[in-house]
């Protein structure tokens, strides 16, 4: 029976499902490393998700889509960070407040738009990037099966966001942007007095956040899934807030560690044939996820340092 | 260094003072709302004045008001009673749903009792449940720092999903809809119009009156109890209080279990007074409004109770809304995000700038 | 031509003017000292001139030419640099990082390490200021951190170096090291213009002396010209009593035993290695040495806040090594914490819930479960008075008042107790000269009610002016006990650096070293 479950879609599927994950979760940590605290990666990729849609649909074109699910994310992140940066508003709260705008947003445009609530019509998905044929037979042709399987199925955002995450990564340790990204959320102050402007750095991070949460949104809604359901991010913008503390505030810990969580994911769509066995409810399964969460936090909190100045509003003298 | 306000006198103004910002940040949420209407092709005054008369028209409907104000005094004040304690407790949906898992069950279990046994059985097992759905959480933040927020999230979801479970599987009631089996009357808190005949008809249940009892012990509990000085005292200054002898694992745990009891006797109390039952669609987000009323009302448990009639109005409004002015009734949930918004923002921002100065004046 | 010029530089606050028309000159290749109290306005003035803060009026003439300095960046290109009292230095980041962050070498964007790391290697070279390029900063003592400080400063092109308060954290072997590089660094044509508020040094090492009070500059002088009496004179405004008046001790029996501690720090090294004293009822022991070097820790294991890994405390007999805060202070300890704005006082209660905190839950404050309001106004306006707080009333939140009446309130509460055992860290820290005297003589009053008093304190002086018996603490040991009176500032200082094992005195022999 395990060959059921170990097949080369399950591990595609990991990496399919990882990718919203680490897209939102690599936004957060480029945030959070600049000193501001995101937990409203759900709301930025639930607008995104919901613009994608929209604009897919209007436009025909699902590109376009993507395009705007991107710039809703940053609208968003711009809220988010006008709230942080400039009011000095407790982060957690604006944040808690941009989720809920967001569910409340999307839901209302769905009925003014489409005139009902729950799911939008379908629009068009992006296709899978690569369209290859290799053997079939023997040898070869299990390798193939199994290496096409896992890694040349894709569509591209989920290339792009392996991409992403290696170009983030060298950014963060090795350019000039990076050095004052990390300076600015650890001592923003030290930043400033060498003449590092600490508010526009943090409103780019914050952006860039928003941005990536967006294309996020854009990949549940315009690969994964086809078409917007109301609240369809079901919390995953908090898994990924958590996949960043695993990943230690890195973005290519941000990735590996959203893939656990895809990994967590796709197995439990996997087990639930195991439900033609055994009677366990889909429920048991579906909160898989979230358990797994709370046991990485569990375990992993006590040796995980977030950037020193985080959350704290940077005031001039 | 800077004059306060004498005790006795200047009272008055300094309450007008303090509510000035959450009154200011409510009219530009309607405000701005008003231009969503308008973006969206509705009449916003029409809007309004539809929601007005839905909360407030009459009797029936000012009963409504108070039926659905009543989770959100008791889930306002468990949002309220962890931002005390410095504790942001997001998943008080989820305690909610505990709470109305215990008195749905336990309410058939106890069934034929008589009801001034199982009234109070019921509503102290609903607290307990939502307490025990928060002690994990509240461990796990003072154990390792985990942070509340994605923690009680996280459990709010699984929460969700183990009484979608139980009331499709294990507890579901004969028949099609996934719906636990109902409450006999024993079990339930029965309407004002029903205990009290004069009354006029409405959803009103004596559910309210335990609410307002739980702000008032709430608000006694934080002021006149050792326990609630320190609650407030670790929210200010955890390392303070931890230099003067205060827990503050200890009471990080019970300042969220506290919590977690709150939302979890709302959710009992929806479900004795309102439902009769459990069944998966019971909590239309209480607990995310919850934190608007918390933050409306200043985490004062009395002012509660008054945040919690604005937002229980506005729901009560939203379907004649939308039934009159055909405006969605999620643009509540925009008004409530809004507020939130304005609130966070203006508090901090009069805050900072008194702390700025203060700074300025024993710096230098 | 002086280098820098100030003029009639004048910056307000609500409620306070910290610079009153300040006039001021720099000229190249000198060393001015800028003396003052704490609230004297140097900071400030030095802010202005560091482009962190806008004068409200003034004028700055840099090489005479006139210019409005409204950044730090702007000050760097103008060759203006600062090391400031809390460094500004990127913890995780190496010394390369820090000190190049703002104008890294590069192409394109990315940063070219290479030639960082040998920008780096080349300024250390020159000006004689040995650092360990990749190291990182948090693992570097604090001596060295304040080189990578001065390196960065020098990086940016500094011609004006302005170091604030730069000796608060050294040895006094690592101040005699700074001022060998300041030398260095003025023999090439540097100004250096270096914040203090201590007298000895300024006396020492300036060229020049600017006193400030007040806002004001009160006088100009060379070393030459005046002496210590002289600038505390012109400092405080009045003849100062440098020494509290001390009666005699008259110790009775041990109250605080302390065998073989050993703690670790927050990241598992030993802090505190193999500590034993005793500290007796009615006598004040001081712990001298340079922070870091086991202090926090000691204090923390002692009143309750950090377990020790081995080693016994006992308090009058009784085993308290164990124990926590809360217990701690059951017993009889009482801690007067180091920083009164984050670990002494919950800034946004009233005075008189500050004054119970930590009694909060025992009578007569609390019974069962209900706090007593009457007791607790009672024992507010007690202490009040007791205490001379100055506060509108005892609702007043406790972030209102200022430093000398929060300590004040700090003290009444731990002291109100009538401990047996009294720990104050840093007690007169950031505190003016009339606040400083207030609390000296409580402790002293403390101590002659038979209080055991353990005084730890960064200031010498004031380890001088109260204990009755001196301990000196280095890498976590004592390395020296002596009475306070064959104690003088030179040896201790020797032995906080670890030099002079056995001295401290004039003569005699000494503790473990």
């Amino acid at each position: 029976m395990l060959e059921h479950i170990l097949t080369p879609d399950l591990f595609a599927s990991a990496i399919r499902m990882a990718t919203p994950l680490a897209l939102a979760a690599i936004g957060g940590t480029i945030c959070e490393r600049s000193g501001v605290v995101n937990i409203a990666l759900e709301g930025m990729m639930l607008v995104g998700a919901f613009a994608g849609v929209a604009v897919a649909l209007v436009t025909g074109h699902t590109w376009v889509g993507v395009a705007a699910a991107i710039l809703a994310g940053m609208v968003f992140a711009a809220l988010h960070g006008f709230a942080s940066i400039t009011l000095r508003a407790d982060q957690v709260v604006s944040g808690t407040a941009i989720n809920i705008l967001a569910l409340g947003l999307t839901g209302f445009l769905m009925e003014v738009i489409y005139g009902h609530p729950g799911t939008t019509d379908a629009a068009a998905t992006l296709a899978p990037l690569f369209r290859m044929q290799g053997p079939t037979q023997g040898a070869a042709g299990g390798i193939w099966r199994w290496v096409s399987g896992i890694f040349l199925s894709h569509t591209p955002l989920v290339y792009a966001t392996i991409a992403i995450a290696a170009v983030a990564q060298w950014a963060m340790f090795r350019t000039t942007w990076g050095l004052r990204l990390r300076a600015l959320g650890e001592h923003p102050r030290a930043a400033d007095t060498v003449g590092i402007d600490v508010v526009r750095g943090r409103y780019v991070a914050v952006l860039v956040s928003g941005a990536l949460a967006g294309l996020a949104g854009a990949n549940l809604s315009l690969e994964q899934v086809g078409s917007f359901t109301e609240g369809m991010t079901s919390g995953r913008g908090f898994i990924a807030l958590a996949a960043n503390i695993f990943g230690r505030w890195t973005p290519a810990g941000s990735y590996l560690a959203s893939l656990l969580f895809g990994f967590a994911d796709a197995l439990q769509i996997k087990l639930q044939i195991l439900r033609g066995i055994v009677n366990i409810p889909p429920q048991l399964f579906f909160m898989l996820p979230y358990i797994l969460t709370v046991v990485v936090l569990a375990g992993v909190m006590g040796r995980a340092i977030a950037p020193a100045a985080i959350g704290k509003p940077y005031e001039k003298e | 260094m800077s004059a306060t306000a004498r005790p006795g006198t200047g009272r008055l103004a300094a309450l007008l003072r303090d509510a000035a910002v959450p009154v200011a940040s409510v009219v530009l949420a309607v405000l701005i709302g008003s231009a969503f209407i308008l973006a969206s092709g509705r009449d916003p005054v029409l809007a309004f004045s539809a929601l007005f008369q839905g909360a407030f028209g009459g009797p029936r409907q000012i009963g409504e008001t108070l039926m659905r104000s009543t989770p959100l005094i008791l889930t306002g004040l468990a949002v309220a009673y962890g931002f005390r304690a410095g504790l942001f407790n997001i998943g008080a949906e989820g305690q909610l749903f505990l709470g109305g898992l215990a008195a749905a069950w336990l309410g058939i279990v106890m069934a034929g009792l008589p009801w001034w046994i199982n009234v109070p059985a019921l509503l102290l097992a609903a607290a307990v449940a939502g307490a025990a759905w928060a002690y994990v959480p509240g461990l796990l933040k003072a154990r390792v720092g985990a942070h509340e927020v994605i923690t009680t999230m996280m459990f709010s979801y699984i929460g969700r999903y183990l009484v979608s479970w139980l009331v499709t599987g294990p507890l579901k009631a004969p028949g099609q809809i996934p719906q636990t089996a109902a409450l006999p009357p024993e079990s339930t808190l029965p309407r004002f119009s029903d205990v009290f005949a004069f009354l006029p008809a409405s959803r009103a249940h004596l559910g309210i009156l335990v609410a307002v009892a739980a702000a008032v012990a709430t608000w006694w509990l934080l002021e006149r109890t050792p326990l609630g000085f320190e609650a407030r005292a670790v929210g200010f200054n955890p390392l303070a209080s931890e230099t003067s002898g205060v827990s503050v694992e200890r009471t990080t745990v019970s300042a969220l279990c506290i919590s977690g009891a709150l939302a979890g006797l709302a959710g009992g109390v929806e479900v004795m007074g309102v439902y009769g039952r459990l069944f998966d669609q019971f909590s239309s987000g209480f607990g995310f409004t919850g934190i608007a009323v918390a933050l409306l009302a200043k985490n004062n448990p009395l002012a509660v109770l008054v945040a919690a009639l604005l937002f229980g109005a506005l729901s009560a409004g939203a379907g004649t809304m939308q039934l009159e002015a055909d405006v969605p009734q999620k643009l509540v949930l925009i008004v409530q995000a809004l507020v939130i918004f304005f609130v966070a923002a203006e508090w901090i921002v009069r805050w900072a700038i008194r702390r700025r100065r203060k700074a300025e004046v024993s710096g230098a | 031509m002086p280098i820098l010029e100030l003029q009639d530089i004048s910056k307000a606050f609500p409620g306070v003017l910290a610079n009153d028309r300040i006039g001021l000159t720099l000229d190249p290749g000198e060393i001015v000292g800028l003396l003052g109290e704490n609230g004297a306005g140097k900071s400030t003035l030095m802010n202005i001139v560091y482009g962190l803060l806008a004068p409200d009026s003034g004028r700055i003439r840099v090489d005479g030419r006139p210019v409005r300095i409204r950044s730090p960046r702007q000050a760097i290109g103008l060759g203006i640099g600062m090391v400031h009292q809390h460094f500004m230095l990127v913890e995780p980041l190496t010394v390369t990082e820090n000190i190049v962050l703002g104008r890294e070498p590069s192409r394109a964007g990315v940063i070219d390490f290479r030639a960082a790391r040998s920008r780096v290697a080349d300024l250390s070279r020159r000006y004689g200021l040995k650092v360990d390029p990749d190291a990182r900063i948090r693992d570097l003592s604090v001596g060295m951190q304040q080189r990578v400080e001065i390196l960065k400063a020098l990086y940016q092109g500094a011609r004006i170096l302005i170091l604030d308060e730069p000796t608060a954290v050294l040895t006094p072997q690592e101040v005699v090291e700074l001022f060998r590089v300041i030398r260095s660094l003025v023999a090439e044509g540097l100004a250096v213009l270096f914040i203090t508020h201590k007298l000895e040094e300024v006396l020492s090492a300036a060229d020049r002396i600017v006193v400030m009070r007040d806002g004001r500059v009160v006088g100009e002088t060379r070393p030459q010209e005046t002496d210590e009496v002289g600038l505390a004179r012109m400092m405080v405004g009045r003849e100062v009593v440098l020494r509290v008046e001390k009666a005699p001790a008259h110790p009775a029996g041990p109250v605080l035993e302390v065998r073989g501690l050993g703690v670790a720090d927050d990241r598992g090294l030993p802090a505190v290695r193999d500590v034993s004293f005793t500290v007796r009822g009615g006598e004040v022991v001081g712990v001298a040495g340079v922070d870091g070097n086991g202090q926090r820790e000691l204090i923390e294991a002692v009143v309750g806040l950090r377990r020790p890994r081995e080693g016994t405390i006992a308090l009058s007999g009784r085993d308290i090594t164990r124990m926590g805060a809360r217990e701690a202070i059951a017993a009889g300890v009482s801690h007067v914490p180091e920083d009164r704005h984050r670990r002494g006082l919950v800034l946004e209660f009233d005075v008189a819930g500050n004054l119970i905190l930590g009694d909060h839950r025992r009578p007569p404050f609390a019974r069962r479960g209900v706090l007593q309001a009457a007791a607790i106004a009672d024992n507010a306006r007690r202490r009040i008075e007791e205490y001379d707080v100055r506060t509108p009333s005892a609702r007043t939140p406790a972030g209102n008042l200022s430093g000398g009446n929060q300590q004040k309130v700090v003290l009444a509460r731990e002291l109100g107790r009538k401990p047996k055992l009294l720990v104050a860290a840093q007690p007169t820290r950031g505190l003016d000269v009339g606040a400083i005297e207030f609390v000296h003589r409580r402790i002293l009053a403390a101590r002659d009610a038979g209080t055991a008093v353990l005084l730890v304190s960064l200031e010498l002086e004031e380890i001088l002016a109260l204990a009755d018996r001196i301990l000196v603490l280095f890498g976590g040991r004592v390395v020296s006990e002596v009475p306070a009176a064959e104690a003088t500032a030179e040896g201790l200082g020797l032995l906080m650096t670890g030099g002079g094992a056995g001295r401290g005195r004039e003569s005699g022999p000494g503790g473990t070293a």
